[in-house]
């Protein structure tokens, strides 16, 4: 292996921006993927032309080998700004591509995302939008590469979508949306969503995914019908839903993850039960019959965790929801030791602590893990080497490194994921951890 | 035109060769027009994404070159096509050849807000100093990006004013989006910057050594083909830019001479490397199919004094291979009655047109239409051999435009339809459709290309697009198409670009 030297402690002027291989992509790629993910949508990028095709690497690719979609990769309309339109203006192009798309490519929405030549220049990209209003609706998400990462641009498009497209609607009892899951960076996104609006439906509850719904708009525009907004992170997705609940009243509660395993999946739905007033007794009818199941199939599964991997010290390296979601499954049904958390997407400073909390509270094993926050590969890289490690639940990034550095077995749960196809492969819900074991076996697996 | 290397950067491929991504008409027409000088490139006002000076091809391949560091002077969404580096070459195994021991970094500088308004000089002097600290590189690239050049980012500056604290070569590259049109002006500016800074002059001559620049659209089992065959007549390939050391770049000046594998890719380097350091080069053909691969080693033998050793290997070679190819060009004859050709359309750099329009007559396909990224007057003579052998041909000249590939492809129908991830949705169709190339990385046999290896392996792969056809036609089946029917119904490709030239 190649060596790396430890890093230096004193640095005159530090930039902690400047890092190597941080785990997301832009504003504008987050903003493009939750377009994408809007099935009807297409995205519009006035942005450099390769805006588009690089996210296909460093998004789609990334988040388990995804296609982009028929809308997605050089399949997206984009300006493609040059030189002389950084010179001259970039909006007669983009006012010529608006019109050319909206003839040409089959979409209920268009979404015109802006990116940095745009945002440098001073198109005024809002007001050639507007020009546009009539036909299907075309938006605006005013944003840039350089003002933030991909969790923003995930907001700023929902926020983009509140302040331009929804109308107050009548609130329908029993309607919840889902939100905080993020298209590609939470790599598992297509299963999460669709489990918990099957695992809601079960109990009389209307799940509104927004992405992956067979129509795009329709779901965009019933959002303000929910009754609740859940969002399934500690911080992602928690400003779009402060905004519906100014707009719309509609109020909104943090699921700090997606449920993994049958024991926070029960915990959810009795929460819901509280939150929402659901028929109890039909609640725990459901639960009892998925515990039984789920606990049946675990028996399955059994005897190759007790002798591949029992007590392992883990290392979890993941966005924040999926390392709080596999923390307290590993913690609390595996039996496994949580020894060291890395979280890699990079939560505002004013969430940090709760998020330390949900990590290291309410776990029965008797190793909590130390906490980090670090988006800096290399870093992370140093870090895990201080550990003793068994197991790593990480990205790709650490799948050699795991092995060569640390002699643990990796599984790749969080973004990027270039070593696993991720269709709608999903740890949520009831048969998640079965799922999570299926796929660490699949990496120790052999005869007794 | 001269290569000027005191300049900080190449000219654009439009300044240098006429370039143009925007044409569709007959091969000779297009040819003549650039001979004319009337040759002129066009907006689209319809475009999709098809990759930028920074992010077709830089951030995923100078991050492999082994003991450097990437810097990526931009936002933190420009190097995320990057993030495949620790696995893009691990996959290979050790026994095919992989080396065990390299490690690859990159930075992004992660310009923000506060940077567009006050700079960000002082980041990219921290990158420098910390790759240098982090990862002791022989050598670091600084890679531009559109914001770093509308801020006004002074890269040359900061390098000037750090390289002498800095062991590491520092190779600034201005491969900023926004530069050119065409994609390929990347090539240009990297080589560039490999060419003014890291090749060395006054060393040693290895005169048994081949530069060969080779794009990996090329694979893992096309490098050790090659390898084969040079060894055989006591040569050694010195594969850059992917996956070398610095000192590959370095030992670039003391090669025999510099072979293509892709000549519109290797063209800005050949020259350069003649012009300043004496290396001569040809540019044609490449080694792909038995002929064309023949050809190349002749050229190559006469460079380094090989003339009766590639003779001798020429000789062994196809006797071991013709019988091969022979049962290749039969099944091919057979698919259709009435001895008509099986027809392949595929989209290709214009180095590829070269190579593959030639090697389609070899296995006895046709081509009813090339479609290509970019052409430019670098390459004319060339273009113009190909109509003289295989005749006249429609051409469309287009950098990944996934409509008017789309349009294309139903247009001429063909038999096959070669597509690649940046081709959209041509491949759902009710004829055969495969891949044009491989994954990087890929070291499987199967995805050979390149030598006598690599046209047995790649005429038997596109035989096997023919034998079943499942896939595609259940996706046109099953999935609405993206663009509106009247599309497909008009004739013309490029129906919405400008009539004026740019």
């Amino acid at each position: 292996m190649g060596t790396v030297t430890p890093l230096r402690t004193k640095e005159e002027t530090f930039y902690p921006g400047v890092v190597e291989a941080p785990r997301f992509s832009c504003a504008l790629g987050g903003a493009y993927m939750s377009t994408l993910a809007t099935f009807g949508a297409v995205p519009i990028l006035h942005s450099g032309a390769g805006c588009g095709m690089s996210q296909n690497f460093g998004q789609n690719f990334g988040a388990g080998l995804n296609g982009a979609g028929p809308n997605g990769n050089t399949s997206t309309p984009c300006s493609c700004l040059v030189e002389e339109h950084a010179v001259f203006g970039g909006e007669e192009k983009l006012r010529d591509l608006i019109k050319t798309t909206t003839e040409l490519v089959r979409g209920s929405l268009y979404a015109v995302i802006s990116g940095c030549v745009p945002a440098l220049i001073g198109d005024d990209v809002g007001a050639v939008v507007k020009e546009y209003r009539g036909g299907a609706p075309v938006i605006h998400v005013n944003t840039a590469g350089f003002i933030g990462n991909s969790y923003k641009g995930y907001e700023q498009y929902l926020e983009a979508v509140i302040d331009q497209l929804l109308t107050p609607q009548p609130v329908v009892r029993k309607r919840v949306n889902i939100l905080g899951i993020v298209p590609y960076q939470h790599v598992f996104w297509k299963g999460n969503l669709q489990t918990i609006k099957n695992l809601l439906e079960k109990i009389g509850v209307q799940a509104n995914m927004i992405f992956t719904e067979n129509d795009g708009l329709e779901a965009l525009q019933s959002i303000p019908s929910a009754e609740l907004n859940l969002v399934f992170s500690p911080w992602s997705g928690i400003n779009p839903a402060r905004k519906l609940e100014e707009k719309f009243g509609t109020p909104f509660v943090v699921i700090p993850s997606v449920p993994v395993g049958p024991k926070d999946t029960s915990a959810f739905l009795r929460f819901l039960v509280r939150r929402l007033q659901l028929r109890r007794t039909r609640v725990e009818k459901v639960i009892a019959a998925e515990e039984h199941r789920a606990y049946r199939f675990t028996e399955y599964m059994a005897d190759i965790a007790m002798m591949a991997l029992p007590h392992a010290y883990t290392a979890i390296v993941a966005d924040t929801g999926t390392a709080i979601g596999l923390t307290r499954y590993g913690s609390n049904e595996l039996g496994w030791l949580p020894e060291v958390v890395v979280v890699t997407d990079d939560p505002p400073e004013e969430y940090r602590e709760e998020i330390i909390n949900h990590l290291t509270e309410g776990l029965e094993s008797a190793v909590k893990p130390q906490v980090h926050f670090e988006i800096d590969s290399h870093k992370i890289r140093l870090l895990l080497r201080e550990h003793t490690l068994q197991l790593v639940l990480a990205s790709s990034l650490e799948k050699h490194i795991a092995v060569d550095e640390l002699s643990a077995m990796q599984v790749s749960v969080a973004f990027p994921v270039y070593d696993r196809l991720i269709v709608d492969r999903t740890y949520a819900g009831y048969r998640g951890g079965l799922a999570l074991m299926e796929d660490v076996a699949y990496k120790y697996g052999g005869p007794l | 035109m001269s290569i000027d290397l005191k300049a900080n950067t190449c000219p654009n491929r439009e300044q240098r060769a006429g370039a143009v991504n925007a044409y569709y008409g007959k091969a000779s027409d297009l040819v003549q027009e650039a001979r004319n000088g009337t040759l002129t490139n066009k907006e689209r006002e319809f475009q999709q994404s098809s990759g930028c000076v920074l992010n077709f091809y830089l951030t995923t391949r100078v991050v492999t070159i082994r003991d450097a560091v990437m810097i990526v002077h931009a936002p933190v969404g420009c190097s995320s096509t990057s993030l495949l580096y620790r696995e893009v070459y691990r996959r290979i195994p050790l026994s095919e050849g992989r080396p065990a021991d390299f490690d690859l970094h990159w930075l992004t500088t992660n310009i923000d807000e506060k940077d567009v308004v006050y700079g960000g000089a002082d980041k990219l002097r921290f990158a420098i100093r910390e790759a240098e600290e982090r990862y002791k590189p022989k050598a670091i690239f600084v890679l531009a990006s559109c914001t770093s050049g509308i801020i006004g980012e002074d890269i040359e500056g900061v390098v000037a004013e750090v390289q002498p604290e800095i062991n590491a070569t520092i190779v600034p590259v201005h491969c900023e989006g926004i530069r050119s049109r065409i994609i390929q002006t990347a090539y240009d500016a990297f080589w560039h910057g490999i060419l003014k800074y890291l090749v060395k002059k006054d060393i040693p001559k290895q005169p048994d050594l081949v530069n060969i620049a080779s794009m990996l659209s090329y694979t893992w089992q096309d490098r050790k083909e090659i390898t084969r065959l040079l060894n055989r007549i006591g040569l050694r390939p010195n594969f850059i830019p992917e996956f070398a050391t610095v000192e590959q770049f370095e030992i670039l000046g003391a090669a025999a001479v510099t072979a293509p594998i892709c000549p519109t890719y290797t063209d800005y380097l050949s020259r350069g490397l003649e012009q300043e350091f004496g290396v001569p080069c040809f540019m044609y053909p490449s080694p792909v199919g038995i002929d064309h691969t023949d050809e190349w080693l002749r050229t190559i033998a006469r460079y380094t004094g090989k003339e009766k050793e590639v003779e001798v290997l020429i000789k062994e070679e196809r006797e071991k291979w013709l019988p091969q190819m022979e049962k290749i060009q039969n099944e091919f004859a057979s698919i259709k009655p009435n001895g008509e050709k099986v027809e392949i359309l595929g989209s290709l750099g214009q180095g590829r047109l070269l190579t593959q329009v030639p090697y389609f007559e070899e296995i006895g396909v046709s081509s009813p239409a090339a479609i290509i990224q970019d052409f430019d007057n670098l390459v004319l003579d060339e273009v113009q051999g190909i109509i003289d052998q295989a005749g006249d041909f429609d051409v469309l000249v287009n950098t990944f435009q996934a409509a008017e590939l789309a349009h294309i492809t139903r247009k001429y129908d063909p038999d096959v339809a070669l597509t690649c991830p940046f081709q959209g949705s041509a491949y759902k169709r009710e004829k055969g459709a495969t891949r044009i190339h491989a994954l990087r990385g890929d070291a499987r046999q199967w995805s050979a290309q390149a030598g006598y290896k690599g046209a047995i392996a790649y005429g038997n792969f596109l035989l096997q697009s023919l034998k079943n056809k499942a896939f595609q036609k259940t996706m046109l089946a099953k999935t609405p198409d993206s663009y509106k029917d009247w599309w497909y119904e008009q004739p013309d490709p490029l129906h919405f670009t400008k009539q004026k030239g740019v």
